[in-house]
């Protein structure tokens, strides 16, 4: 794959974010824009090309193993902040009734 | 959604992918692969791990990982705080209907559970010699064990304790890693002095991609628990 | 003693993590414990390094620096650092002294502050990252933990839109992480000089700095600060309006101090950006009726002020910029505390609902003025130093000149309407007396005339600057505060509290979760535009 493609992954999520209306929709398109981001990483760290990166004698090109380690962390942080994300938006439900932004952000506060 | 507005979005998009194009042509000359070459050369001489993946999460960058399981750790416990309920509920019942779910999904999970777990710590135990480690292998023994909420779904999980032990387990983990201090007189790092023999540096590998692999399991259940009881 | 740093980041972790698992509320009180081995620990660490900062760099498992994760300090990051101990132990004070203090709450605090510590001292761009990512999701479940329906939706908004800004800010790190072969802000600062004017590198620059104009809310993306400093718990206010915010803006600097050598003229577009988001900011907050809503949205403008001054080549406004960090750090956190006070007695927070604060609480009261003289620049109080820095260093340009008068009348309007809550009878009995919260009050009094009057020889020692430049008793200063004072009186007596046809329009001005998006993208693409294609 080409680092552009998964550029365009990221542009995707952009544009769906800027097009939703709905909460869990936003939600979504963020971790789609992690995940671009994730292939990105990985496709440039494999720019020139090279076997995995586990040692052997016999290995004398790897890809770059360090767009892997920092996509773990990545990819642990964006599963957390959808978790965190969905479980806020099941209790904007239970408030509000309704998970569309306009819905929910037209709104009085209810109470102090 | 209007046209107009469609337009001027595809117009500002457009204009991004142009700029990353042009950035990818600079990148065709000015890639630096100083890193991969490091790696490669001194990577398994200075950490004692095959795997170039976990030598940089366990020993080069450990103290990104430690707030990455903190990240988790967080997650858990923000999540619990908001999905609890002002009542206490003993005995929560979950989403998961036990007439609906079939039975041959339910004795091919039986058959499964056991094989995953395994494969689970097969993948957190071998972290420093083949593809995985504790992130990843945690995450299979957290799905592992969410299977066993298919095989009964009758079950009680006791989150409070799962959520203590995690903590403990986050706080040995920031212990383990810091006996380096004593050790080799440096934060974060293997314990074992820079030329003990690859055999002497995995037992801390090994130890550390263990902790972490529970630390992940426990987290992403109590994660899912807390979902289930949210749906029901 | 070249280990603190890490220690600073440890303690109050290991110590949040310890009142969790204990959930005891004796066991509360090692928070303070842990605040004050910080403390210490902070202030042995100054002396020790102070005027030889180079030394405080160190590689964690002592590898080779573009290879490990390192550590570093200087003047800015550790002054930041006692601002961080400072308000900690403020809000500290003031949350143990509503009685029943939650373990979670505790925990979490406790935590925020090690991971603010750590994206004061890293050196390294991913390890940023993941503190800013680990801060975010923190102040989301502070925000949210009221568990009230408008702190959930304050606080998925705030996520999503933190979240979309941190993710650039990452592309940018993988962008320059290729073309450096490492991610240590040290070493990219030595090779800017090679690669600077490299089209990567500028994109990469773009794409940092529009995460962090989301992280520190400048002009159009501004929109997540009201919700979520409007909402959250008093406390919380103070310390996210105070400091967290701020984060944004030491990024600023970090990242301009990074690419130092390469030279971009970023100075005119960062302070039309800073200067617009003032006067957006005082705009929107003269339209509120809500007490912590106008707070807030007097954060949007004053960090519009701190933008002018950081975006200038003049050494001074530079320094003026960056003391008004620390000086709104301070006033602001008094008067989001005072309020949460006065909130809680009232249970409104409507501004003409409250009246007779000052014979119902008259310490409180005094300390609320203390904090209002020093955000309209009042000589003799803090604010009044760096607005006149900045206003010494623009006063040849007379656009800029003007352009600060006019947020200044703004500011100084605004004020003077939440100043009628003061005045009235008394309506209520005050309970009782906190004497932690009064004394946690009063010492941020302090710290504003403090820092008001002994301005020359505090800046001396810290930074290095003379500001001997600045006289306080002179009487054109006084002149032009109350002239300031007048105008703006004026035009809240025949304006604002009429509620003239703009204001009621601009009070009810929302702007769509989508539309923020489009208009976050569209600073990107004008970033975009300014310092690569041009």
């Amino acid at each position: 794959m080409d680092p552009i493609l998964t550029f365009i992954v990221v542009l995707i999520g952009f544009y769906g974010l800027s097009t939703s209306s709905n909460i869990i929709k936003s939600v979504f398109m963020v971790t789609i824009i992690e995940s671009g981001i994730i292939l990105l990483f990985l496709n440039l760290g494999n720019y020139q090309g090279g076997s995995i990166p586990i040692f052997s004698e016999q290995v004398t090109s790897i890809v770059d193993p360090l767009p892997q380690a920092l996509m773990i962390t990545t990819i642990v942080i964006g599963s957390t902040v959808t978790a965190m994300a969905l479980m806020l938006s099941i209790k904007v439900f239970h408030y509000y009734g309704s998970i569309e932004w306009k819905d929910v952000l037209g709104r009085e506060e209810l109470k102090l | 959604m209007s046209v107009s507005k469609n337009i001027i979005l595809f117009a500002l998009l457009s204009v991004l992918l142009i700029v990353f194009m042009l950035a990818m042509q600079d990148l065709d000359v000015l890639y630096n692969s100083y890193g991969r070459d490091y790696y490669l050369l001194y990577g398994l001489e200075e950490t004692g791990s095959r795997n170039l993946v976990s030598a940089i999460y366990l020993d080069y960058r450990l103290f990104d990982s430690l707030f990455e399981a903190g990240i988790l750790l967080i997650a858990v416990s923000g999540i619990i705080w908001i999905s609890k309920h002002d009542i206490e509920e003993k005995n929560a019942k979950f989403m998961i209907d036990k007439y609906k779910t079939p039975d041959l999904f339910v004795t091919f999970s039986r058959l499964v559970y056991p094989l995953m777990l395994t494969f689970g710590f097969y993948v957190i135990i071998n972290g420093h010699l083949s593809p995985g480690g504790g992130f990843q292998g945690g995450a299979i023994v957290a799905t592992a064990i969410l299977i066993l909420y298919y095989i009964d779904s009758e079950r009680e999980t006791n989150i409070g304790l799962i959520v203590t032990i995690e903590k403990y387990i986050f706080m040995t983990i920031i212990v383990l890693a810091s006996i380096s201090l004593f050790t080799r007189g440096t934060f974060f790092t293997n314990f074992m002095p820079l030329d003990a023999s690859l055999q002497m540096k995995s037992i801390y590998l090994v130890l550390l991609n263990l902790l972490i692999g529970f630390k992940v399991a426990l987290g992403l259940w109590t994660i899912f628990t807390a979902f289930l009881k949210e749906g029901r | 003693m070249i280990f603190i740093p890490v220690y600073l980041v440890i303690i109050p972790i290991f110590a949040s993590l310890v009142i969790y698992i204990f959930k005891n509320k004796h066991m509360n009180y090692l928070a303070l414990l842990a605040q004050a081995v910080v403390t210490v620990l902070a202030i042995v660490y100054y002396q020790h390094f102070s005027g030889n900062f180079e030394a405080t760099m160190f590689v964690f498992g002592g590898w080779d620096d573009r290879i490990g994760i390192s550590m570093s300090n200087d003047a800015l990051s550790l002054s930041f650092v006692f601002l961080t101990v400072f308000t900690w132990w403020m809000v500290l004070l003031y949350t143990f002294d509503k009685g029943n203090t939650n373990h979670n709450f505790i925990f979490f605090l406790l935590f925020l502050e090690g991971v603010f510590f750590g994206i004061l001292m890293t050196n390294d761009l991913f390890n940023m990252f993941v503190f800013l990512e680990l801060a975010a999701i923190l102040v989301t479940i502070l925000i949210a933990f009221n568990k009230a329906g408008n702190s959930f939706r304050a606080g998925i908004y705030y996520l999503l839109v933190n979240t979309a800004g941190v993710l650039t800010f990452l592309i940018g790190i993988i962008l320059i992480y290729f073309t450096f072969g490492t991610i240590n802000i040290n070493v990219i600062t030595n090779l800017m000089p090679l690669y600077g004017d490299e089209l990567i590198i500028k994109f990469a620059y773009v794409l940092l700095m529009s995460g962090i104009a989301v992280k520190s809310a400048l002009f159009p993306v501004f929109t997540w600060l009201p919700h979520a400093h409007g909402v959250a718990q008093s406390a919380i206010s103070a310390l996210l309006s105070g400091l967290i915010v701020k984060g944004g803006l030491y990024l600023f600097i970090r990242i301009n101090q990074m690419y130092a050598a390469a030279n971009y003229d970023y100075y005119a577009f960062f302070f039309v950006l800073g200067a617009l988001t003032a006067i957006v900011g005082v705009m929107f907050a003269l339209s509120q009726k809500d007490m912590k809503q106008i707070l807030a949205y007097h954060t949007v403008s004053q960090i519009g002020i701190m933008m002018m001054g950081l975006s200038s080549q003049d050494v001074n406004v530079y320094y003026g910029g960056v003391l008004h960090i620390f000086n709104h750090a301070l006033f602001k956190s008094l008067l989001f505390l005072g309020a949460g006070v006065i909130i809680k007695v009232y249970r409104t927070k409507k501004v003409n609902e409250i009246r007779g604060v000052f014979k119902t609480m008259p310490w409180v009261s005094i300390f609320m003025i203390v904090g209002m003289l020093s955000i309209t620049g009042a000589p003799l109080f803090n604010g009044f130093i760096s607005k006149s820095i900045i206003k010494y260093g623009i006063q040849d340009s007379g656009i800029k000149y003007w352009t600060l008068f006019i947020i200044n009348i703004g500011t100084a309007t605004s004020f003077i309407k939440m100043s009628q809550i003061f005045f009235g009878p008394q309506s209520l009995s005050y309970p009782m007396q906190r004497k932690l919260q009064n004394f946690a009050l009063m010492s941020i009094a302090f710290g504003c005339i403090i820092l008001g009057n002994f301005y020359i020889p505090i800046n001396q020692g810290f930074f290095g600057i003379d500001l001997s430049y600045i006289h306080i008793f002179e009487f054109a200063k006084f002149f032009d505060y109350f002239l300031t004072l007048a105008i703006g009186y004026l035009f809240y007596y025949f304006i604002i509290s009429k509620d003239k046809p703009p204001i009621p329009n601009i009070r009810n001005f929302s702007i769509s979760f989508e539309a923020s998006n489009i208009i976050f993208i569209a600073l990107i693409v004008v970033m975009t535009i300014y310092f690569v294609l041009l």
